[in-house]
């Protein structure tokens, strides 16, 4: 089976912990640490969008954290923008996201964007026309765990996550793992994250490799799923949530970063092994002076 | 002149309807055979209690159970979703992987729908169908993998290359599957003074030829040449050399009749 080639985004990550070899990074910024990162930070002041199916407000592991709720409906063709959305959430997935990112950083401000619906057909132009909202909006970070195959739309989500990039929006997004191009998670203005095994939400890795940079947990998670429930999950999907809650957290301590230096501080602090130390050659983790 | 370009059309449509008829006859159902074949392959290097494979119909919007296999997968044949509900309506919605257990204790999960299957599973791994020009097309699922409770990173991303090769094979049985929508979709265009009833009708008269008493030794040299699938390759080889020769013949003997 380890013969097959296989469309692997989160293959640099599994077994990462107990192999040096494997995305050793040398690279630290001499006083960026987690205590400097995120210590005492809790994702206050921090509007978190959700862009999935919904979220359900009432649901205990929401510590009623969710602020708004809108929904985009596809009527005739054309997305149209739905204020004020109450059908709640309509697979439990947005939930479960929503479930890690207030476990992480528990005093954000989520707002709930509804792109799955009863319209299949329009499902992408809605994707696009919730991203649009959130970016307009300035929401701080965003959690994207979906994504889509539209070639058409290729040019529309391009523009779309570089405008959120130059705006300081912070899009988190969940890699696709299918041998095939999936937006926006391909894209460089965006955090792409593919899952590993590690049952802990806090150890997060550095992929020198892209287009999937950043590794999280997301193999048998535990999460929030509908009707007040949980279950336990695996998927990209849940690994996106645990980077977009360890973002909200950075922004919240240090609100001027922009997603280009929150991206360095994970590199920075992500849990990835030193590099073997040779006798004789320069001492390992060597620092780089900070600003 | 509308009317000239219209019979133009149908010709062609026709000749093409015949040629993808032929094929169909040549290997079989073609989607079905490799999407069982796909399943079957699943089950048995997972060692799982089933597999199935859903797809994407229109009109009215469901996901239809088309292919199922293992100890546990029968009953879901013919079963059908809708394509905004359940784990299969996510994975297909969304395009993400997805892998669940405790699927049963899960309050959000179909219990019905999955008793009606004769079959409550434990866990699930869900992968989307993606085509290269049009997103999902289905979903492939497998349920309780024997002997462990969950499923791994790299079972996922087996189950996307198992899904890569059932799409590649979807695209090309459709090709031949579509050909009488095609018919009315194009007559349709073409001829905008025909109502539904009257293309209904065209489009059966097209098909229907393809199966005339007219047309039966052609069909009966199809079913000759399906039955070679069966022969060694020196048999193989004998054949080819032999219609080799015939068609050689018949081209030399079309020449002449030109030349005359």
């Amino acid at each position: 089976m380890s013969d097959l080639e296989l469309p692997a985004w989160s293959e640099p990550f599994v077994g990462a912990a107990g192999d040096p070899g494997r995305l050793a990074r040398r690279m630290r910024i001499r006083g960026i640490s987690r205590e400097w990162a995120w210590g005492g930070a809790t994702g206050a002041g921090v509007r978190v969008g959700i862009i999935d199916s919904g979220l359900e407000v009432d649901h205990p592991a929401l510590l009623g954290r969710v602020v708004q709720s809108v929904a985009v409906e596809v009527v005739d063709g054309e997305p149209t923008l739905v204020e004020n959305d109450t059908a709640g959430d309509l697979f439990g997935h947005g939930t479960a996201c929503g479930g890690i990112i207030v476990g992480l950083a528990p005093e954000v401000e989520l707002v709930s964007i509804r792109v799955l619906g009863a319209d299949l057909r329009g499902k992408g132009s809605a994707f696009v026309a919730g991203l649009e909202w959130a970016v307009e909006q300035g929401l701080r970070v965003c959690n994207l765990s979906l994504s889509s195959k539209s070639d058409a739309l290729y040019p529309v989500f391009h523009e779309l996550v570089d405008e959120a990039y130059f705006r300081g929006i912070c899009l988190v997004s969940a890699a696709n793992n299918v041998p095939a191009p999936s937006y926006p998670s391909l894209f460089s203005s965006v955090f792409s994250i593919a899952a590993h095994s590690e049952p802990d939400p806090e150890r997060f890795y550095y992929n020198p490799n892209p287009p999937v940079e950043f590794g999280a947990w997301g193999v048998d998670v535990p999460i929030a799923w509908r009707n007040g429930g949980s279950t336990v999950a695996t998927g990209n999907s849940f690994a996106a949530p645990h980077i977009a809650g360890i973002v909200a957290r950075i922004v919240s301590k240090h609100p001027d970063l922009t997603p280009f230096e929150v991206k360095a501080v994970l590199a920075a602090i992500a849990d990835n092994p030193r590099p073997r130390v040779r006798p004789g050659t320069r001492r390992a983790g060597a620092s780089v002076p900070a600003g | 002149m509308a009317g000239k370009r219209q019979d133009a059309a149908l010709a062609a449509l026709v000749a093409a309807a015949r040629r993808s008829a032929a094929a169909r006859r040549l290997a079989g159902d073609v989607e079905e055979h490799l999407l069982q074949s796909i399943v079957d392959a699943t089950v048995s290097l997972f060692d799982a209690e089933a597999s199935s494979i859903a797809l994407f119909e229109p009109d009215p919007d469901r996901l239809v159970f088309r292919v199922a296999a293992g100890a546990q997968g029968a009953g879901a044949i013919g079963r059908s979703v809708k394509p905004t509900q359940g784990i299969a309506g996510f994975v297909y919605s969304t395009g993400q992987a997805l892998a669940l257990s405790d699927v049963a204790s899960d309050p959000r999960f179909d219990r019905k729908a999955a008793e009606r299957t004769g079959y409550v599973p434990r866990s699930i791994a869900a992968v989307p169908l993606l085509d290269e020009h049009h997103g999902s097309v289905g979903v492939l699922q497998v349920l309780d993998k024997r002997g462990e409770p969950t499923f791994s990173l790299r079972d996922m991303e087996l189950l996307a290359v198992f899904a890569g090769q059932a799409t590649v094979g979807i695209a090309a049985a459709r090709v031949q599957r579509d050909t009488a929508r095609l018919l009315a979709t194009v007559l349709s265009r073409i001829g905008p003074d025909l109502d539904e009833r009257q293309v209904a009708a065209l489009v059966s008269a097209a098909t229907r030829d393809l199966e005339s008493d007219a047309d039966a030794p052609f069909w009966a040299l199809v079913d000759q040449v399906a039955r070679l699938r069966a022969m060694s390759d020196a048999e193989l080889t004998l054949v080819s050399d032999l219609l080799e020769v015939i068609a050689r013949h018949a081209e030399g003997r079309s020449r002449r009749g030109r030349r005359a």
